[in-house]
């Protein structure tokens, strides 16, 4: 389970990660959500041992000891899907995750079932052959996340799985994530998408200018900071909004006064969490 | 025309922007400059001597005069020693070319109407070049026995009074043979004659009806056996040191290229030391470059006849070069993180030490300091174990030194690139 205690990052005189304190429950898709710059990838990579915090500790807690993943052998158990594309584009999608497989100590039958679980999983076995250069955006995010996850990792990373790729290749890699919750796995999910952290993600934190500004489950962060939500109506006047925690005795109430013709309900989402907690918008 | 101007201005800005490729694209070209400066201030000067062997067979005071004349010629560094020693010499590389005066030098010089000096040079194969300018000193200084000799009567009439005891004693006297003699007496007439009709000028350093003042046969020398020499020996040991260059420039890329393409975050983060990694990429350039330099070979062996001396030592030398070359590699992707300033400083350091290697131009052009840096040069030591084991016929003894350089270069060369290879993927 990975926990980060009072962690801080800085590159010269900016703090990208300042005192980020959170823990992973077992078999949760945790989100970080936050704007560009906002230090997602500096805490991945702290996650994974590739930078080393100046203050604080990442560790995997076991129920034993603690384990820091600056440690090869304790980077046994977790998978990176990096924020930009990491595959060897010369070679052919199957022999990347052979590779790979190869660098987790997989050997013979072991490997060739996981890498073609890997490709079933990325929906590439038809393609597997081709080599990757070959491949269009989607297909390279897809395999991109296959190979974090060729050695069956417990604990995967996630970092913004789905920039640049279409509403269709996105919503495979959805399903994707959630057929990695189902297999018991947890998941650090990072992204700016408030709608993907909305969807996929048990519990989020959210995160701005290197800062935990808050942590729960998306309802409790909702009831928490979300405010009233927003009912718009349409009436012969034209169209106007009320802020509403009660939508349906508000719009009673206006129809008690004129015809409404049309109306739509709000309700406070993360976007509406992100602006009340930070007063700025999600994405500007 | 605006749209030319943004694009070509992006370019520039982008090569400033790689500061180290940038810096290779000055200081390359000023490496250059300052080597071929340096070579051509040291030719004006005349070139630095070549050291040349040589024998004098003859002992006489005609050879030892001609070996004075040689001495303050200038050009040559002349180191004079025992025939069998000088060949061996040659063959280890040590000396450009060995010039032995045949018996009978001495005479044929106080002689040129009977007889034509001859002198022998073997020559290191790979120093045609510097053959070539020993060939002109030698013809020079001969030139300047036979023009001294014309010039002075009196040796002329001492050589007359020999040449006519000689025909008297050993021809029958027939017609022809009192034309000779006649003929004989006019000879030293000839530059009196010369002076007195006005063409005093005109003949300086003309040496009458007589052919090269100087008979040089030229051999190779390569290690004893059978068959022609072959000329591809050669130019495989050098094909074989650029594939060796060829491949540690491109693995010192491809850790660039890992940085840049994302795979380096990778490899790092799966559960592998950077110690294997490493070891891995050290593996990756050895094998590489050992399946390079060996199919090179092979194809020489196959196709063009090259006969290495030793397959033991040859193999010997094919591994130390690789391993030589695998330090280096390591070295130069510390200096060049990303691909372009990997290959900048890949070039721009090889090809100044493949020059300073005797590589591509003939050492002895070089000044002496230029000499002295090559020592530190790898190539000329991969070339020296290449070139031993395919044609100058080294021993094991005299393998062990440019092996034991190559190894210790590539050991160092590898642990500083090892400790100071930052394995960080920004
Ligand atoms: N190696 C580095 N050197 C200097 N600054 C860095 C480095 N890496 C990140 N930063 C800075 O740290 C801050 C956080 O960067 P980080 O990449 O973690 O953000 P992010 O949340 O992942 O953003 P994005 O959504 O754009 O990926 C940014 O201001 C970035 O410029
Ligand atoms: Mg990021």
């Amino acid at each position: 389970m990975l926990v980060f205690d009072h962690v801080s990052k800085c590159f010269g005189d900016l703090r990208a990660v300042d005192d980020l304190s959170f823990e992973l429950e077992a078999g949760e898709v945790f989100g970080l959500l936050g704007p560009n710059g906002a230090g997602k990838t500096t805490a991945i990579n702290m996650a994974v041992g590739l930078l080393e915090p100046d203050e604080g500790v990442v560790r995997f807690a076991d129920e034993a000891f603690d384990r820091n993943p600056r440690e090869a052998e304790n980077r046994r158990s977790l998978g990176l899907a990096p924020q930009s594309i990491a595959l060897y584009e010369q070679i052919s999608g199957a022999d990347n995750l052979r590779f790979f497989g190869r660098l987790h100590g997989l050997r013979g039958s072991d490997l060739e079932e996981r890498v073609a679980a890997c490709l079933d999983f990325a929906d590439l076995t038809d393609v597997r052959k081709k080599v990757v250069s070959k491949y269009s955006g989607g297909m390279q995010r897809r395999l991109n996340l296959a190979v974090a996850i060729i050695h069956d990792p417990e604990l995967v990373l996630l970092d913004e799985p789905t920039v640049g790729v279409d509403p269709q290749s996105r919503n495979a890699i959805f399903e994707r994530v959630e057929q990695l919750r189902d297999a018991g796995k947890q998941v650090v999910y990072t992204t700016h998408y408030m709608e993907e952290a909305q969807r996929l993600c048990d519990r989020v934190a959210i995160i701005d200018r290197g800062r935990l500004m808050a942590l729960d489950t998306v309802p409790a962060l909702i009831a928490a900071h979300g405010g009233p939500g927003n009912l718009v109506v349409r009436t012969g006047d034209g169209e106007s909004r009320h802020e509403t925690t009660d939508p349906l005795a508000t719009l009673a109430d206006l129809q008690a006064r004129q015809t409404v013709d049309h109306f739509q309900y709000l309700p406070p989402d993360l976007e509406t969490v992100f602006l009340n907690l930070t007063g700025r918008a999600l994405r500007d | 025309m605006n749209k030319i101007v943004a694009m070509a201005a992006k370019d520039i800005h982008i090569l400033f922007r790689d500061k180290l490729g940038f810096f290779f694209t000055i200081f390359f070209p000023l490496m250059m400059a300052i080597f071929f400066g340096a070579m051509f201030a040291g030719l004006s000067r005349g070139p630095a001597s070549i050291p040349i062997a040589l024998v004098d067979a003859d002992r006489t005071a005609g050879s030892a005069r001609f070996v004075g004349r040689l001495e303050t010629a200038g050009g040559l560094a002349i180191e004079r020693i025992p025939g069998d020693q000088a060949l061996e010499q040659v063959r280890r590389g040590q000396t450009a070319v060995l010039v032995t005066l045949r018996p009978g030098f001495g005479a044929a010089l106080d002689n040129p109407f009977v007889a034509t000096p001859e002198v022998e040079m073997s020559v290191d194969p790979t120093q045609f070049a510097a053959a070539g300018m020993v060939r002109g000193v030698l013809l020079e200084a001969a030139g300047a026995e036979l023009q001294e000799f014309m010039s002075d009567p009196s040796r002329m009439s001492v050589t007359n009074e020999q040449n006519r005891r000689l025909i008297e004693e050993f021809s029958p006297a027939s017609e022809a043979r009192d034309d000779l003699l006649n003929v004989l007496d006019q000879i030293p007439r000839i530059p009196v004659l010369i002076d007195e009709a006005g063409l005093g000028s005109v003949t300086t350093g003309a040496t009458g009806g007589f052919g090269p003042p100087l008979e040089i046969e030229q051999t190779q020398v390569q290690a004893q056996r059978r068959g022609p020499t072959n000329s591809y020996a050669t130019s495989f040991a050098q094909a074989m040191l650029w594939t060796l260059i060829g491949g540690s420039v491109s693995f010192s890329m491809s850790i660039a290229i890992e940085r840049s393409r994302g795979t380096l975050m990778r490899l790092l983060v799966a559960p592998i030391t950077a110690r294997q990694l490493l070891a891995a990429k050290g593996l990756a350039c050895l094998g590489a470059t050992l399946f390079t330099s060996s199919a090179l070979i092979t194809l020489g062996i196959t196709v063009f006849d090259v006969t290495p001396t030793s397959y033991p030592l040859l193999a010997l030398a094919l591994l130390c070069g690789s391993i030589c070359f695998c330090g280096i590699m390591m070295v130069l992707s510390v200096i060049g993180r990303t691909e372009q300033a990997a290959a900048g400083v890949g070039w721009g350091i090889a090809l100044p030490f493949t020059m300073l290697g005797g590589g591509m131009v003939p050492l002895f052009l070089m000044p002496e300091w230029m000499q002295t840096l090559g020592n530190i040069s790898p190539m000329k030591w991969t070339l020296m174990a290449y070139e031993g084991a395919i044609w100058r016929g080294f021993t094991l003894s005299e393998m062990l030194l440019p092996c034991a350089v190559l190894v210790a270069i590539g050991v160092v060369a590898f642990s500083i690139g090892a400790t100071r290879l930052r394995w960080d993927t920004g």
